[in-house]
């Protein structure tokens, strides 16, 4: 199935609220692919889905750019990846990629334009675009099946 | 006593040769040495797969460079983490190996301490206990430094390292990638107070760092000015001011906190003109006594491993590595 759905956001909060609303509906392994320019907020929705798979305060989601993969224990472990500093495929061979999202957590990576393309296929791919100076459009495709519960979570969130 | 300190938790494959803990025999930084030459010119980079090719080549050129043999190494000290897995293990191994075939003692050690071990390698060392500016592309960080091998973290950032932004921000302007160095040098031809980017305090009284804000205000600034190539120069002053303001402020009122009179800056950050120069001034009117790595110390190496680990393994025997430890990926301290 292929499912679209765009949501408006008008602060850093309300998308990190976003975030937060799409981690609390997941409850099983998961590859999310996010793209969006530098500073529109990638790292911000991250935090909420950290919030939302009830990983705990104590263990901040800060940004991946540097140590590439950061893991985290929440209902389901998650793993925040940055490609950002990647310079082609077999960077992804090395950074053991294909065992991270194969490995029974939630992957959410980010700058996943930079993967190569056949190799991986994401169950939710996000991107995130600045409509203004705080304003964001993200949009969110689900791709992946027996995720119906997510599609109609965050159609309901919207609906809110 | 000679300690070997490996080092491969993220880009660097080093190798370094420290006597007692302070003094720098030899220290070898695979991208800043021709060792690379061997390999076909490739720069080694964040590949697990490049510290591999690298790794015995550095070593040897440690110690070689430290004008002992192997024979003569009295401990072997390597980066345990935090890191990425794949890339500390390929030192890790490498450590516990060559401890298992020569019975030379080897010990495990955090990242984060061995820069806060960077500044005794430096001639006058600070007491303890000390406040320390950790701040690097994957890290920024105030610790209280209680001994060589415990230190308390006050705060930390809840986004992006301080050494994030300033390349991120490089990479908006087209200086390149990494650029931080070149921010700099362009800041050095603008007027810092031209562009008045946020300060991103937090709570003025607390630890917590911030520099997502600051890097979308850049970011934001120069879509909004289509001239903005106009005044890159202030762009970058204005940037780096922000930076400097908040890290010196945290850092200064951490040694007013704890009551320390030593105060240190380490981390690849560390290496920035401007930040010396401010903490430096602000400590000098306060009575503190400022410590900063020298330039080729403050970015990864092995060297401050060697360090820590010299204090690992002479003050706490109990800290000795076992060849069933292993690696670890977040930071701990």
């Amino acid at each position: 199935m292929t499912e679209n759905i765009c949501i408006t956001t008008t602060s850093a909060e309300k998308t990190l609220n976003c975030g937060r609303v799409l981690g609390k509906l997941i409850d099983r392994p998961l590859f999310i692919a996010l793209t969006g320019d530098l500073g529109s907020g990638k790292t911000v929705l991250i935090q909420g889905l950290a919030q939302g798979l009830g990983i705990p305060p104590e263990h901040p989601v800060t940004s991946p750019t540097y140590t590439l993969v950061n893991e985290y224990d929440g209902r389901l472990p998650l793993f925040h990846v940055d490609l950002y500093r990647l310079s082609g495929p077999d960077d992804t061979i090395d950074l053991g990629l294909a065992d991270i999202i194969s490995g029974g957590g939630v992957t959410a990576i980010e700058w996943s334009e930079r993967l190569d393309g056949g190799d991986f296929s994401p169950d939710i791919a996000i991107d995130i675009a600045a409509t203004g100076e705080t304003d964001r459009r993200i949009s969110i495709f689900f791709y992946g099946t027996g995720i119906e519960n997510l599609v109609e979570g965050m159609k309901h969130f919207l609906q809110q | 006593m000679n300690i070997l300190g490996i080092e491969t938790s993220c880009d660097e494959t080093a190798a370094a040769v420290v006597e007692n803990g302070c003094r720098v025999r030899s220290s070898v930084v695979a991208s800043q040495v021709d060792v690379h030459h061997e390999y076909g010119g490739v720069v080694p980079e964040l590949a697990a797969r490049k510290h591999i090719e690298n790794i015995c080549a550095v070593v040897d050129q440690a110690v070689a460079g430290a004008g002992i043999g192997m024979g003569n190494m009295d401990g072997i000290a390597v980066t345990r983490g935090p890191g990425l897995v794949g890339a500390l293990l390929v030192g890790f191994s490498f450590a516990k190996a060559l401890s298992y075939g020569t019975g030379i003692p080897w010990v495990g050690v955090d990242h984060l301490q061995g820069h806060l071990n960077s500044v005794f390698l430096a001639a006058r060392p600070p007491s303890f206990p000390f406040v320390a500016l950790l701040v690097s592309g994957g890290h920024t960080a105030v610790y209280h430094v209680i001994s060589h091998t415990d230190a308390r973290c006050l705060g930390h950032t809840r986004d992006d390292a301080a050494g994030e932004a300033f390349d991120k921000v490089a990479k908006m302007l087209a200086l390149g990638y990494p650029g931080g160095a070149a921010i700099s040098r362009m800041a050095g031809q603008g007027d810092p107070e031209k562009i008045n980017f946020p300060r991103a305090w937090i709570d003025k009284n607390g630890f917590a760092f911030s520099f997502s804000g600051l890097k979308t205000a850049v970011k934001r600034h120069i879509d909004t000015h289509a001239d903005y190539r106009s005044h890159m120069a202030d762009i970058a002053a204005g940037f780096e001011a922000a930076v400097v303001d908040v890290l010196c402020h945290k850092l200064l009122h951490a040694a007013e906190e704890t009551g320390c009179a030593d105060i240190a800056i380490v981390g690849g950050v560390a290496a920035n003109q401007r930040l010396r120069e401010a903490v430096s001034k602000a400590a000098g009117v306060q009575g503190l006594k400022l410590h900063v790595p020298d330039i080729s110390l403050c970015g990864d190496n092995a060297a401050m491993i060697a360090a820590a680990g010299y204090h690992h393994l002479v003050d706490a025997e109990g800290l000795r590595g076992r060849l069933d430890d292993d690696v670890y990926s977040r930071a701990r301290i």
